[in-house]
């Protein structure tokens, strides 16, 4: 986010402002009240006597309310003010604000105040990429109340701004005549309700109480029934709180399933469901909040492919990579309707779904949506093979808004050749073939316990075994002792080194003997900055510190390759990267960026930030969590928890009380042993 | 349930679909007459529900009846309790049976409207063909193409 802007959210609908609570937006620029991937407020200013105001300072009380101090007039010389003025806004459906006027002055006053309030009803995409909009605008005033409204054939968004004081309303905002006794108040509350111009209004108001008494007790509700932690190593209770606190304020539902949540993909531009980051996040977050893993398998399996739809890159059993709500999506000129040009997602739904029964126990969730995991294992041999050569590939199919890489890796030059060069499509990335391989060996058991079909079970076992065997040779780079990032069309190795080789060992498919040399690779000074793993290995052309794909360190990432290194034994080695990680966290405050720069530790101290539009991001919000799971070696075995502690020396005591799971709630304890002060000292 | 291979999955679409350019004079007939044929859709499985179509057709509507249950198809035109009720004009509803209008992209332009179980339109729209045209691939690119296409965007950039 932009430095001096202010963003408070639920679900799909936030606000960003100026920290005197205004709203200026032009086409490009990101402030105003979105909802639904729709811009409903784009100027909201307040004056006093046609002046503007000064902030004092700025609370952020929780992530859906924020409270202005301000005084008139925007002097830079220091204000004796004798007016304050105290602006209290929160989200719901659409944003509540109460408008707080002080007299200090032992005499009356008599101000003009005015809101000004406008909207372009600019669809996220619009923002982007600065559209145009095709549509009508008009307002009006109905019962005392504003509406500003938008429309495009049947095509209708409307803003409804209402004030509990009586305001002279004209079409371009509200005005009050005030009159403040000596050492009073004056007070209104201003209501801003979205809407798609089809449902009553009337209930809004009332729902939009419930909502925000909902949404206070719900965050402690969410914090009170995770884990509890307990640790020597004092940042680290502060590190999951906020941890905790993001996720829930990440927290989105769908309109089909009210009341139950999945993780969005970041705030506040990808309030959306994305099949990728849910489930990733999910995984990460399943020792804590199991919740979010059903809800996102359920929702994505709401909206799994059926059919062959070009525009969306679409087929039967693919499941989803974005959805949009917006007015691009809505007239077909964007294909998010949902859009689902990835080709990870759906492997890692049946990874997902396994992990989860795993953990919860909960065979019911699988048998519902046996059918919806059976079309995505046969998704991967089916479609996802487009060179029939029994790996899994991409290529969109379409060609001027799809996705050209479908792999979480997904900026233009992230897939590249030792050289630089970039190899033509279909591309089949290495992890694509390590999800596909986990998905049929957690296919296998799915169907072999709970589906009872030992046929299927033998069959994907089968092509498991195959699949591995193949890989093992195939993409391995003979003279790098790791695995190429890609197979290219014609079949040859995309042969630079990346840190997908940690996806790989987390999927299981890597052989015994080549799993030293790859842990190797991923410690080592190529890939390893002090703080993590870089997307790229130093020495490739196109590395570069501070590029998106191609050198930065991602926590998500890095979270997912300490987990891949404790499948295969090397604790000592997922030890250094929980370290890197939790201390990169704590520079942070917490909240780690989406990623950071792949920097030598040595040569910057600390970690640079990537400047990236969204924060806090689902997966590097799950990061720690993960790393805590890693770090105490957390593994469900039967109906019971394996604790099996590899942590930092200097972590010193580590506790999580109540983890909940198919053993109700189980304690797990460790203690730091492993020395990391050589490797993240580089 | 026995295992599936991958033919049974294209049967999760009726299979006169795959032909839906070429519909006869009356696509919303056929439409459902195609759907209560097999009467049983495995994209349908572990669902119930039933939904009722109101078809605008200038002063006529135009009413159809579809009940899911675990898969089992069955459509009729007579009156039952429907979970969800969806209004929409005729022609359109035609463009949607035959792939030519996204029910989602329909459902956030108010082309439709549906009143109660949103979930259940939801289900619903897995049952309808894609558009007409969509071959399901595409010719492979090389990397030459690939980065000549990068020079040129540096260039004009």
């Amino acid at each position: 986010m932009s430095d001096g802007l202010v963003q408070i959210l639920e679900g799909n609908t936030f606000v960003v402002s100026d920290d005197r609570g205004d709203i200026e937006a032009s086409l490009t620029d990101p402030t105003g009240l979105f909802s639904f991937d729709t811009r409903f407020i784009s100027r909201w200013v307040l004056t006093i006597n046609g002046q503007r105001l000064t902030a004092l300072s700025t609370d952020d009380l929780q992530y859906f309310r924020t409270r202005f101090f301000l005084v008139p007039g925007t002097g830079t010389v220091y204000v004796d003010a004798q007016l304050s003025v105290i602006r209290q806004r929160e989200v719901a459906d659409g944003f509540h604000e109460e408008l707080r006027i002080l007299n200090h002055e032992d005499q009356p006053v008599r101000l003009t105040v005015r809101v000004d309030a406008d909207s372009d009803f600019a669809d996220l995409f619009e923002v982007k990429d600065a559209l145009k909009k095709k549509g009508r605008y008009d307002r009006e005033v109905v019962d005392g109340k504003l509406v500003l409204r938008y429309s495009r054939e049947t095509y209708c968004r409307e803003t409804w701004i209402s004030s509990t004081v009586r305001a002279g309303i004209d079409e371009n905002g509200l005005l009050f005549d005030v009159e403040i006794p000596a050492h009073g108040e004056w007070k209104t509350e201003l209501d801003v309700v979205t809407s798609d111009g089809q449902h009553g209004l009337h209930q809004h108001g009332a729902r939009q109480h419930r909502v925000r008494r909902d949404m206070a007790r719900g965050l402690e509700k969410w914090i009170q029934r995770a884990p509890r932690l307990e640790s020597d190593w004092k940042p680290l209770e502060p590190i999951y709180r906020r941890c905790l606190t993001d996720l829930a304020a990440l927290r989105f539902s769908t309109l089909t399933m009210p009341g139950r949540a999945l993780p969005a993909a970041g705030l506040p531009w990808f309030m959306t469901i994305f099949g990728r980051d849910s489930i990733f996040t999910s995984l990460q977050a399943l020792p804590f909040a199991p919740e979010m893993a059903s809800t996102t398998l359920l929702a994505l399996a709401e909206r799994q492919g059926t059919r062959i739809d070009d525009f969306r890159d679409e087929d039967p059993g693919r499941i989803l990579h974005e959805m949009r709500y917006g007015e691009l999506t809505a007239f077909e000129e964007r294909p998010h309707s949902p859009y689902y040009g990835n080709a990870d997602a759906t492997p890692l739904f049946v990874v997902l779904l396994d992990e989860y029964e795993r953990w919860t126990g909960d065979t019911k969730l699988v048998q519902h949506l046996e059918h919806a995991a059976r079309a995505a294992l046969n998704w991967i041999d089916e479609y996802a093979d487009l060179q029939g050569n029994g790996y899994v590939s991409y290529q969109r199919r379409n060609a001027t808004t799809g996705l050209e890489n479908q792999c979480w890796k997904d900026s233009w030059d992230s897939i590249s050749y030792r050289n630089g060069d970039l190899p033509g499509f279909p591309r089949a990335t290495c992890e694509l073939q390590g999800y596909a391989y986990d998905a049929k060996m957690r296919g296998a058991r799915l169907a072999r316990l709970i589906w009872k079909d030992p046929a299927l079970a033998d069959r994907l076992e089968k092509e498991a075994a195959d699949l591995k065997r193949r890989f093992n040779r195939d993409y391995w780079v003979e003279d790098g002792g790791y695995f190429a990032v890609a197979l290219d069309g014609d079949g040859r190795q995309v042969d630079s080194l990346t840190s997908n080789n940690g996806h790989l060992l987390w999927s299981g498919i890597v052989d015994k003997p080549k799993a030293r040399a790859v842990a190797r690779h991923l410690l080592g000074p190529r890939l390893f900055s002090g703080w993590g793993v870089r997307t790229l290995a130093e020495g490739e052309a196109r590395y570069n510190p501070i590029g998106y794909h191609v050198g930065t360190v991602w926590p998500f990432d890095n979270s997912f390759i300490a987990w891949g290194l404790r499948r295969y034994g090397f604790r000592d080695e997922a030890a250094h990267l929980v370290a890197g990680i939790m201390q990169a966290a704590e520079v942070f405050d917490g909240r780690l960026p989406e990623a950071f720069g792949g920097y030598s530790r040595g040569l910057t101290r600390y970690p640079v930030q990537y400047p990236t539009a969204c924060s806090p991001q689902a997966w590097s919000t799950g990061a720690p969590l993960l790393m805590l799971r890693v770090g105490l070696g957390l593994e469900p075995s039967g109906d019971n928890l394996v604790v099996d502690p590899a942590l930092p020396s200097w972590i010193g005591h580590l506790e999580l009380l109540d983890v909940p799971g198919r053993w109700k709630r189980v304690d797990a304890f460790g203690r730091g042993r492993v020395d990391t002060g050589r490797l993240l000292a580089r | 349930m026995a295992a599936r291979s991958g033919p049974a999955y294209r049967a999760s679409m009726p299979a006169a679909h795959a032909r839906s350019a070429s519909l006869a004079s009356d696509p919303v007939s056929q439409f459902f007459g195609m759907l209560a044929q097999p009467g049983h859709l495995t994209t349908f499985e572990g669902e119930s529900a039933t939904l009722r179509f109101d078809l605008l057709d200038g002063q006529r509507t135009d009413r159809w009846y579809l009940t899911v249950a675990d898969g089992e198809v069955a459509v009729t035109r007579r009156g039952r309790p429907a979970a969800a009720v969806v209004r929409i004009d005729r022609p359109r509803f035609e463009a949607m049976v035959t792939g030519r209008l996204n029910a989602q992209a329909a459902l956030l332009r108010g082309l439709l409207t549906v009143e109660g179980d949103i979930a259940a339109l939801m289900m619903f729209q897995r049952c309808l063909p894609g558009p007409p045209g969509s071959r399901g691939r595409v010719d492979p690119i090389t990397s030459r193409q690939v980065m000549a296409e990068r020079k040129q965007e540096l260039s004009a950039s």
